[in-house]
């Protein structure tokens, strides 16, 4: 038995599926939001989602089919109608989300669309500027718990850690590094 | 005493070569014969491997250029700074590839240099000719290597009596040196050019590592380790591990051949 709290609901659903997951305990936690990064002092004037379309930026994006800052990027521009443009602005899609960071940091693009919670790792502290997008496709993080086996001393520690990590003490740690709490 | 100790090594040689056996295999063990095939005739597959031949190739061009004056140079002649050149011309085998490819954007980047190579039109970040650079930095000390230990198995009298015969410093170079650490050198291009298809972090750091674009084989099995598609990033391995074989091979039938 155990408590965990991934990424994307994708997987309480599977173990929901197979009746591991316990609903009643699932909670909404922090909010998972995209941000378009710029190396610090803007060199690409970026202001808005539609500059990324602008001619000469140059823009990184994650790839789509490899982490999920790629899928979520390529969706909220083609919500606003901008992909088919900034698709040419692309000079590298990354398997990863932390190259992005990397590239951002040390100005080798003008604008990358990476998760806000990443501007506030240390690396990036006074290298980058982070611009809201505005439609954003936002992501929750929910915590819940799941059970492998069942065991009623196991679950006892798996709702604790659950309220624990959704407890007041925790959010703190959570805003630390970058999350907003979901209200 | 001896022979315990004899038996000791060689079973202690065969367990390890044993353990290496069984983990590769085990890559050639999991998937279906079909999956591999699909794999080997994909689009993404077929790009990546054209890719891979192609930069190598010209890399380890390059690498060859330079690291026989280099290698020559240890192996012969005292400088200032020898000592100090020897140590970061080998330091790359030493630290991580992801440091030397962070190292090669920020020179190459957004930097006083990347500029000036911009303007006059060779771009180097996020291309295919990041990827050339990258894998020479990343092969080019162990070519180093090789080719300054053939040089050194030369013995110096053959140069000196080639002198008194007539050859002046560039024709005894070579006519007699080259010829003489001919296989020295055939190893160093073997190895330069395997270290060349594998190199993995330096290029991803400093071409991106772009789906069908600066897609080489290390690439595409990470990448479709991100993906998910097991069969295609296990093909992709198969296909490293027989370069690695073909070279590791070729390499030793050099070594033999070494004689002085």
């Amino acid at each position: 038995m155990r408590c965990i709290y991934p990424r994307s609901l994708q997987v309480f659903r599977r173990c929901g599926k197979k009746r591991l997951h316990f609903k009643r305990y699932r909670k909404k936690l922090v909010l998972h939001i995209p941000v378009i990064a710029v190396p610090k002092g803007n060199p690409g004037k970026i202001e808005n989602l539609e500059d990324l379309a602008k001619k000469g930026v140059k823009v990184a994006l994650g790839d789509p089919k490899a982490c999920a800052i790629g899928k979520v990027a390529v969706k909220i521009l083609k919500k606003a109608h901008l992909w088919n443009k900034v698709k040419k602005n692309v000079i590298t899609f990354t398997p990863t989300v932390n190259q992005l960071l990397i590239y951002i940091a040390t100005s080798q693009v003008d604008a990358a669309i990476i998760w806000e919670d990443l501007t506030t790792w240390a690396q990036a502290k006074g290298k980058i500027e982070t611009i809201q997008i505005k439609p954003n496709i936002i992501k929750t993080i929910p915590t819940a718990v799941t059970t492998c086996a069942k065991n009623r001393k196991a679950l006892k520690a798996a709702l604790l850690f659950n309220d624990f990590i959704s407890s007041n003490s925790a959010l703190k740690v959570w805003e630390k590094w970058g999350f907003k709490p979901c209200k | 005493m001896q022979i315990e100790f004899k038996h000791y090594s060689i079973g202690l040689t065969l367990l390890i070569t044993g353990v290496i056996l069984i983990a590769i295999g085990s890559l050639f063990w999991i998937p279906k014969p079909e999956e591999i095939l699909t794999s080997l005739k994909s689009k993404e597959m077929l790009y990546s491997l054209k890719l891979s031949v192609f930069t190598a190739s010209i890399a380890t061009l390059l690498v060859t250029f330079f690291a026989i004056p280099i290698g020559y140079a240890i192996a012969r002649f005292s400088f200032k700074g020898k000592s100090l050149t020897k140590i970061i011309i080998d330091l790359p085998i030493a630290f991580p590839e992801l440091v030397l490819g962070l190292s090669l954007l920020l020179l190459f980047g957004n930097s006083p240099l990347g500029k000036i190579l911009n303007l006059i039109g060779i771009k180097i970040v996020f291309t295919k000719l990041g990827i050339i650079v990258a894998q020479f930095f990343t092969a080019l000390p162990y070519a180093v290597r090789i080719t300054c230990a053939s040089f050194q198995g030369v013995s110096v009298r053959y140069e000196v009596v080639s002198r008194t015969l007539g050859y002046n410093e560039l024709e005894t170079f070579f006519f007699i040196t080259l010829p003489m650490a001919k296989n020295g050198i055939i190893a160093s291009i073997i190895i330069t050019f395997a270290r060349c298809i594998g190199a993995f972090g330096a290029v991803l750091i400093l071409a991106g590592g772009s789906y069908m674009y600066t897609e080489i084989l290390p690439i595409t099995l990470y990448l479709n380790i991100s993906y998910g598609n097991l069969g295609m990033a296990i093909t992709s391995g198969i296909i490293l591990i027989l370069v690695s074989f073909v070279a590791i091979t070729i390499f030793e039938i050099c070594e033999k051949g070494n004689v002085y």
